[in-house]
């Protein structure tokens, strides 16, 4: 299930912005990422190498800079 | 000067659009009772319709208008674009003015909507899907007849008995608690609430057909 990969990847559900993130991997993922990509999909991108420095967002479509500038700083 | 966010600017727009969105309530309201009044008389001891209406809270419209797009999507991150205020207005929302006719046992549900569709010929049906391939409850959005109103409405025809389990659920998760919001989605209550929609279907269509074998 798409939710036990999460959790046991130590992703947290951020209930008022709908996404799935991970403070020491940096990554960021939309709820509707996860729904709409299968779960090797999401493997593939939980494994993926981090950029080192910056959070790395997952979405459906690209997201707005003031949005993602938003987001790092509501996920500090 | 700080310059206004956009969650203010539609605060300024919710309250000078809110004498229309009270005049689409109780104009949907008023249209809808007339139009049930003739299912109404003819209601068994057993049976129940009741006719809700409420105004969309200030607050709920702007979350509302965060989390999802004009076309009904899920907007990703429920955020607002800050550089782009422009692109929102609460009069994209449907439910501002909203009318949930409920009913007991759901045998009057196709009666009811049936006889409220021809007074809304123009309106979208918009049903609520129950994750099984059918629907919980139709509901339909549009501009009221005989109304000069830019707020849209919305009705719901749906089984009392959901009707009522949402009023609890919305009650305990959405309203007293913001941490919650969207608790449904990855705490395993979405296939609580599942089973909740097959209890209460369940016993609505057993509780139609044990009054139906008596009748005959």
């Amino acid at each position: 299930m798409k939710e036990n990969i999460l959790r046991d990847a130590d992703y947290v559900y951020h209930f008022d912005r709908e996404l799935y993130f991970n403070r020491g991997a940096r990554k960021v993922f939309s709820a509707e990422f996860i729904a709409d990509h299968r779960e090797d999909e999401i493997t593939r991108s939980i494994e993926e190498p981090g950029t080192g420095n910056g959070w790395m967002f997952y979405a459906n479509s690209p997201i707005p800079a003031s949005i993602q500038q938003e987001l790092e700083s509501v996920l500090g | 000067m700080q310059e206004r966010t956009i969650e203010d600017r539609l605060r300024q727009e919710y309250f000078e659009l809110l004498p229309d969105i009270r005049r689409v309530e109780s104009h949907l309201r008023a249209l809808i009772q007339f139009q049930t009044l003739p299912i109404l008389r003819q209601l068994g001891t057993h049976e129940q319709l009741i006719i809700k209406s409420r105004v969309k809270d200030c607050e709920s419209a702007i979350n509302a208008l965060r989390r999802r797009t004009k076309e009904g999507k899920r907007r990703e991150f429920a955020s607002f674009d800050r550089n782009r205020p422009e692109d929102y207005s609460l009069l994209d929302l449907k439910d501002l003015a909203a009318v949930r006719v409920l009913a007991f046992p759901l045998t009057r549900l196709g009666e009811i909507d049936e006889a409220l569709r021809p007074l809304f010929p123009d309106w979208t049906p918009d049903p609520i899907p129950d994750g099984m391939g059918g629907a919980l409850a139709q509901k339909y959005y549009g501009f009221c007849p005989d109304l000069e109103n830019k707020v849209q409405g919305e009705y719901q025809v749906v089984s009392m008995l959901t009707g009522l389990f949402w009023e609890v659920e919305h009650a305990a998760i959405y309203k007293p608690n913001p941490d919650l919001k969207g608790a449904e989605r990855n705490s395993g209550l979405e296939e609580l609430t599942q089973e909740v929609y097959r209890a209460l279907a369940n016993f609505d269509t057993g509780f139609a057909r044990t009054i139906s074998q008596r009748k005959t």
